[in-house]
């Protein structure tokens, strides 16, 4: 830990905001560069899924056929189509993803910043946290979708639910630092109504944070929406990544049909590492130690 | 003194069995066809050991073969003597009769009798529970003639009284069941006496169910089963049975195959596929309470929607015959009647027929177990076919429960579900197309169809009650107060170590019931 290179760079960065420090480390870094331009071209391939495959309907008339020229992931059980189900499918499952991820952030964020701005709130905000943290999320999940009928509505309020504590745990903690800081003090101490203060100090204070919770959140919810509709609970009335596993178990063809499986389980799995890779990048480029 | 010796009979019997317990299990042989051991896969655990209450398959399998029902259905689907050897009405229909065999005893030494036939009615009558109560409506009581002869005697004339009494009723041991306060709360989870050919002695929840030969059943072919232990194993789902079976670890698939798989085991080597029929039939229920499905056009506007041939040979992958859109199917052969013609898929009828109706933009709600999986296949060619036609079909596949609900209160726009045993045609329609029938989920209500499906069930034999079941079927067709898509053939999956399966109509019973146990033995 020689201290002047750090210096130097400090000195020739002067004049650079951090968030552009931020991306020249970023892009420094290959794994990060390659995920997110992974999880690009996932995010392509769902605004483009009508370009790329028709929608996968009806019924074929080779069934069960192996990857081919024809049906480059083979074909299911009635004859449809595995790669267009894969192309459609990502689609619904970064949509309900995302979704889901966004209104568990706004809820997480809510929650985390009022624990840690409002002494008084923290005991009582910290329970409810923890008492959601220690549910068993997947039984309840389970239980409310069952209960509340399958649908993409039901899927992204459902996995939110559950995913907003751990959002507000980051949250609340980062806040926690930014709280006392004394130009938070300075601002309460000219008047600004306490909306204002969180508005406008507290949370660009716990922006990176958010920014990473955003992405880890959506995976979770990829992988959430996935379990899901795996179990049948997912929305018959359109094709996600756990649809198309939901159905091929259920033809009983896990056993000889491996392409039933293997592709959509591989979309899910690049989804998750990339978004991972992606954040523990930034992570890194973002933090001057690491940088 | 009977009762003396009854109770030491029992007390004997238990601590043999209780000896037994004692004997360390042989360890886990299973397959290679050996006459001491035929393992049948299963997916559910025994719910309920008492067989007047308990429904799952597992259920079922389990005890039927310990307690014998009075007739048993053949390949035909027609009724063939079991515990009973001749059942027939007087006259008038009013009463019933049942002679029963005098050489059957339960495994604790007493005789099988006409007072627990009696026994086991009654306490179905009083306490009113499980799928007999309400088959047996007509009933005003029952009274053993003798020991080998029971009298049945019925508040109107009733056709269809032995037929479902003989099917559905497990006939229970009065000096074990009688010990309970309720029969319907007796748990019967221990000390099993059977008069089948197997009796349970040992049950490891979600393990495995182990059933002995007994050695006293008239109806083997030579006095006694061929194999010496009957074992069901509890398995995760159809997959892992499979590999299962190929691994040799179990001899039988107790489940009947998904139609995929079935078609990827037809040519394995070592697995054998018995093909069964359904008793019962694949179908979309209209909602005729709901509007626009009140009107005949639009219900047959919907049945040309529907692309029968894709269904059955692309989700079904050929295992399942048409009915030609007729509720008494081919498998009931006697019943069958083949002038009923399919509605054909022409969305173009379909198109007319809406707008003769005055009806645009149909959107209609369906709902089905997401669990079951062939439904689950054909739900979305439904909704693709219908298409087609301008009708907007949304799939609502429901948690099983959800879905049973659903159902009973009749929250639904289309039903799409199966019946499992529909066994006897007049019987069967009361139940689920007449006025305020149990399962009458279309909500039908039709004067002149009640009165053809009296006529039926008042007939006392099959060629009296064919002209008025024929002709309601008609009217349930023209009406399509039911569409009927398909009666499934499934698929039973065996080792080819084994040969003498007995195989009859539907699920329920397929090879793994009395009959078939009874008889099978290793191959070659």
């Amino acid at each position: 830990m020689n201290p002047s290179p750090a210096a130097e760079v400090a000195t020739a960065a002067d004049e650079l905001t951090s968030s552009s420090r931020t991306w020249r480390a970023f892009r420094r870094n290959p794994l990060g560069m390659g995920s997110a331009v992974l999880l690009l071209a996932l995010i392509l391939v769902a605004l483009a899924a009508p370009l790329i495959a028709e929608y996968p309907r009806g019924y074929g008339h080779e069934i069960l056929s192996p990857p081919s020229a024809a049906h480059w992931f083979g074909t299911d059980d009635v004859g449809q189509d595995v790669f267009a189900q894969v192309v459609w499918g990502t689609r619904i499952s970064m949509t309900i993803g995302l979704a889901a991820a966004l209104l568990a952030i706004v809820i997480g964020l809510l929650v985390g910043v009022l624990a840690a701005y409002f002494r008084a709130l923290d005991t009582l905000l910290g329970i409810v946290i923890d008492l959601f943290l220690s549910l068993p999320v997947l039984p309840l999940m389970i239980l409310i979708a069952a209960l509340a009928g399958p649908s993409v509505t039901t899927l992204v309020v459902v996995i939110a639910i559950f995913s907003w504590p751990e959002v507000a745990r980051l949250v609340r903690s980062a806040a926690m630092a930014i709280v006392p800081l004394p130009y938070v003090s300075a601002a309460k101490v000219i008047g600004g109504s306490p909306w204002w203060i969180m508005r406008r100090h507290v949370l660009p204070g716990v922006a990176p944070v958010v920014a990473i919770s955003v992405v880890l959140t959506t995976s979770r919810a990829v992988l959430s929406e996935a379990g899901l509709s795996f179990l049948g609970l997912g929305d018959p009335n359109t094709w996600s990544w756990g649809t198309i596993l939901h159905r091929a178990q259920q033809s009983g063809s896990l056993a000889t049909a491996w392409w039933s499986t293997l592709f959509p389980s591989l979309a899910i799995l690049l989804l998750v590492v990339a978004t991972t890779l992606v954040s523990v990048a930034y992570n890194d480029a973002r933090n001057p130690r690491t940088r | 003194m009977r009762r003396s010796l009854s109770a030491a009979l029992a007390a004997g019997a238990l601590a043999a069995l209780t000896l037994s317990a004692c004997v360390p299990s042989t360890p886990e042989a299973g397959g290679g066809g050996d006459a001491e051991r035929l393992t049948i896969a299963t997916t559910t655990d025994v719910v309920n050991f008492n067989p007047l209450v308990g429904n799952s398959r597992t259920d079922s399998w389990v005890t039927n073969l310990m307690y014998p029902h009075l007739t048993q259905i053949d390949a035909e689907g027609q009724r063939i003597p079991y515990l009973a050897t001749e059942w027939g009405y007087n006259e008038d229909g009013t009463e019933a009769t049942v002679t029963i065999r005098d050489d059957m005893t339960w495994t604790d030494g007493e005789p099988v009798t006409a007072d627990d036939v009696v026994f086991t009615i009654n306490a179905v009558a009083e306490e009113q529970f499980g799928v007999v109560a309400g088959l047996i409506t007509a009933l005003e009581s029952a009274e053993a003639v003798s020991d080998t002869e029971v009298r049945f005697n019925l508040s109107r004339p009733d056709g269809t009284f032995l037929d479902s009494v003989g099917f559905w009723m497990p006939i229970v041991p009065e000096h074990v069941f009688s010990q309970a306060e309720s029969v319907q709360e007796f748990a019967n989870d221990s000390d099993w006496v059977s008069a089948g050919p197997y009796v349970l002695t040992e049950a490891d929840r979600g393990q495995r169910y182990v059933m002995e030969r007994v050695e006293n059943f008239p109806l083997a072919p030579e006095g006694t089963p061929a194999v010496d232990e009957v074992v069901f194993q509890i398995y995760p789902d159809v997959n892992t049975e499979v590999l299962a079976l190929r691994n040799g670890e179990v001899d039988v698939i107790g489940n009947v195959l998904p139609p995929s798989t079935a078609v990827s085991l037809q040519d394995a080597e070592g697995i054998e596929l018995a093909q069964v029929p359904s008793l019962g039939w694949a179908h979309l229920q209209y909602n005729m309470e709901r509007e626009p499905l009140d009107d005949v056009r639009v219900r047959r506007a919907l049945a040309h929607s529907v692309d029968y041939e894709a269904i059955r040979e692309v989700a079904l992958q050929g295992f399942a015959e048409s009915t030609g859109g007729s509720t008494l199917t081919p498998t009931l052969t006697e019943w069958y009647d083949d002038s009923i013609q399919e509605y054909p898929y022409d969305p173009a009828e379909a198109r007319r027929l809406l707008e003769e109706a005055g009806v645009t933009d149909l959107s209609l709600d369906m709902i089905y177990d997401q669990a079951d999986a062939n439904i689950s296949r054909w739900a979305p060619l439904v909704r693709d076919s219908a298409a087609e036609a301008g009708i907007t079909i949304n799939l609502q596949g429901l948690e099983r429960n959800t879905y049973i609900s659903h159902a009973d209160e009749r929250d639904f726009d289309i039903y799409a579900g199966s019946w499992a045993v529909m066994d006897n045609p007049p019987a069967n329609f009361a139940l689920a197309f007449g006025t305020d029938g149990f399962i009458n989920y279309a909500n039908v209500s039709d004067p002149e169809l009640d009165a053809l499906i009296q006529e039926a069930n008042e007939a006392l034999t099959v060629e009296e009650a064919l002209e008025p079941t024929q002709e309601a079927a008609r009217i349930i067709h023209d009406q399509v107060y039911d569409n009927v898509l398909y009666v499934e053939t499934f698929n039973i999956a065996y080792s080819s170590d084994w040969t003498g399966f007995q195989p009859v109509p539907s699920e329920l019973l397929g090879i793994v019931h009395p009959l078939s146990l009874s008889q099978v033995r290793p191959a070659g």
